[in-house]
């Protein structure tokens, strides 16, 4: 399989646009349910196309940060602001709308459905869009399979995928929406060496060459080093931001 | 609207009663399922935990199949005892238990039973509509199968025309019903008594032949042989109901050479004039009764344990209905995970009850489906025990009944299966995501 092959495919987005919405993070406090401040940060922003690699030890906050910027979490206090919608004052359906026109997520272990072939896993979305969307969505996961190295596999269920090839599914998965916003938690934590270089290299050109704006929580160096800027997190608060 | 209702013929009355019931749980599919198309990501998950769906498939049909094969099993036991009484339009004895003279008459159970005399018989065979009376005599046996006596107009009466072969001519030919364990060109000298208790010498000397078999009849005269009552009088050193020297087979017979009857198979010309023979027949001396009607008094008598049995069967649908209920709510939590994903990735609430919903259809669906085949071949196998062992045929399949009762089953649950779907929807996906 070819790595770092991956480009945009036909119908996606080819170069950065106003699209990609603007981050801001603001006043912004998750406390557990015993009160506990879990993650605090004055003020947080990225611009459009912007790629993040957020780092930390475990348990600083990285990926409680992750869950507030797709909505999973909502926050006690604060704001979180993509292109001008404030994601903590809505709903739970208007959260889960958001994700899936706005946010594409990439989890540490994948989490794909096994019985599922690669493209019904990439295509994923197209079983809750509405029936007018289906087949572009279809189409489109598809076409990020091939360029991701996996697209004569697609009828193969993933349980006969390598972790690095179950990786790639999982990012087709992600952007078959195309979506404007990456967020991606440990995408490289599960993978050797190799596959982790070549899956995070595929990850910085798709964030670049697409235009999106990427959010990486990783403990990986090469992964981090990948992306244009990085936020260091301990004790749930920021200590390092390399665009400050 | 009665009107319109009872002009409608009784299969589409049952058919829309099936769709009455089967509404309430199709409307919640379609409310639930409008728009979207879970079915692939159902397919899959059911495959993820094949094991587990098949066992929970099998606790449904296996409940589904015992409610619907006690229901099948009475209904084609009920009709099978009907059946193999239809041909006993009338029955004459002396005076006594109706329900005993029955069951020897018709089902042919070996009993005491006082007799009918000569002249009894007589005035019965003489009686004005009377199309013919067949006396029966008992007491014989070959291979346990019962030997009876009876006339050749009887014989023709309840089988039609013979299978094979012909009636029987003389005191030593036989008629084999259809199952019998002779059959046309046997010969065989009878024991006297039945089962273990025949005395399989007392006889010796005394054979017959059989000249004919049966069509079968649904009844337990298929596995008797039917000989001419005269030879059973004869053979057990009585007069043989002619005078000496007269060696016809069958009526009329001399009141004063006839050594009485246990009972008497009455058929009038006209159906009308049972009645009047029953009305006639009724006395100290004799009763009367159709075999139908007492028949029908025992199936009332059966109606409460059938009462019983449906209670039981519905309470069995209850317990198995909760514990669906119970086990969809632990499905759920094995596949928390993956809905967990579904909704971080966004998937509307609706969606993520719709796949729980339907995966918990597919499992009561199969296994109701599993159950109707399960119980309807349940069933059967009881049914041709029950016929081999009473010989009375009794056939089991599906009826409006069942068909109610699994329409029913899976109406409601299909309704309670929208909790567990609500459950799913509450919980945290966060926490599921990390399990």
């Amino acid at each position: 399989m070819p790595p770092s092959a991956a480009s945009e495919p036909a119908g996606s987005r080819t170069a950065p646009g106003p699209a990609a919405p603007d981050l801001l993070v603001e006043a912004l406090q998750v406390r557990d349910g015993g009160g506990r401040v879990l993650l605090a940060i004055d003020r947080l922003t990225l611009r459009a196309g912007q790629s993040l690699a957020v780092q930390g030890p475990s348990g600083a906050g990285k990926s409680t940060l992750l869950h507030v910027l797709s909505g999973l979490i909502r926050p006690a206090t604060g704001r979180v602001v993509w292109g001008g919608t404030d994601i903590a004052a809505l709903s739970e359906p208007a959260r889960a709308a958001f994700r899936r026109n706005r946010l594409g997520l990439i989890f540490q272990d994948y989490n794909l459905f096994e019985e599922l072939p690669a493209l019904g896993n990439a295509a994923l979305a197209a079983a809750f869009a509405p029936a007018r969307d289906r087949a572009a969505l279809r189409d489109r996961a598809a076409g990020w399979l091939d360029r991701l190295g996996l697209g004569a596999a697609g009828g193969r269920t993933v349980a006969s995928f390598s972790g690095g090839e179950r990786q790639r599914i999982a990012v087709a998965r992600a952007l078959a929406a195309d979506p404007p916003v990456i967020l991606a938690d440990e995408p490289t934590a599960s993978l050797d060496r190799a596959a982790a270089d070549a899956l995070g290299a595929d990850l910085a050109r798709l964030a670049r060459d697409g235009g999106r704006t990427l959010v990486a929580v990783t403990h990986d160096p090469a992964l981090a080093g990948l992306l244009q800027r990085r936020l260091a997190i301990a004790d749930g608060r920021v200590v390092e931001d390399s665009d400050a | 609207m009665r009107e319109i209702w009872a002009g409608l013929s009784p299969d589409l009355q049952d058919a829309l009663i099936a769709l009455a019931l089967l509404a309430p749980g199709l409307a919640a599919g379609a409310l639930v399922l409008r728009g979207l198309a879970p079915f692939g990501l159902v397919r899959a998950m059911l495959r993820r935990f094949a094991w587990v769906n098949l066992l929970f498939v099998l606790l449904i049909a296996v409940s589904v199949g015992l409610g619907v094969g006690l229901v099948a099993q009475e209904r084609g036991l009920r009709q099978g005892s009907a059946r193999a009484a239809e041909g006993f339009d009338l029955i004459v004895a002396a005076p006594g238990s109706e329900v005993t003279v029955m069951l020897a008459a018709v089902y042919l159970q070996p009993s005491d039973m006082a007799l009918l005399t000569g002249a009894q018989y007589d005035e019965i065979a003489t009686a004005e509509g009377v199309a013919f009376a067949a006396p029966i005599a008992f007491g014989d046996s070959v291979d346990g199968a019962p030997v009876v006596g009876t006339t050749p107009d009887f014989v023709t009466h309840l089988a039609g025309d013979l299978a094979e072969g012909s009636i029987f001519a003389t005191e030593a030919e036989a008629v084999a019903g259809a199952f019998a364990p002779v059959g046309p060109g046997d010969s065989f000298t009878p024991a006297h008594g039945h089962g273990a208790a025949a005395e399989g010498e007392a006889h010796a000397g005394f054979s017959y032949t059989v000249t004919g078999r049966m069509a079968p009849t649904g009844s337990p005269w298929d596995r008797a042989v039917l000989v001419p009552a005269e030879s059973v009088w004869s053979v057990h050193g009585l007069a043989n109901g002619h005078a000496p020297g007269d060696d016809r087979i069958g009526p009329p017979y001399d009141p004063v050479y006839m050594p009485g009857t246990p009972a008497v198979l009455v058929r009038a010309t006209e159906l009308w004039g049972n009645y009047a023979l029953k009305s006639r027949f009724t006395r100290s001396d004799m009763m009367a009764f159709f075999p139908g009607t007492v028949l029908a008094q025992l199936h009332g008598l059966m109606g409460e344990v059938r009462a019983a049995m449906s209670a039981l069967a519905t309470l069995t649908q209850v317990l198995v209905t909760l514990s669906v209920l119970i086990g969809l709510v632990i499905l759920v939590r094995l596949i928390a995970r993956s809905l967990a994903v579904l909704r971080a990735l966004g998937a509307p609430v609706r969606f993520v009850f719709a796949v729980v919903w339907s995966y918990s259809a597919a499992l009561i669906l199969t296994g109701a489906a599993a159950g109707l085949v399960l119980g309807l071949g349940a069933a059967r196998a009881l049914a041709a025990l029950i016929t081999v062992r009473t010989d009375v045929l009794v056939t089991a399949r599906l009826g409006w009944s069942e068909l109610h009762l699994v329409a029913g089953f899976v109406s409601l649950t299909l309704i309670l299966a929208l909790l567990p779907a609500w459950a799913a929807i509450r919980r945290p996906v966060l926490a599921d995501l990390r399990n």
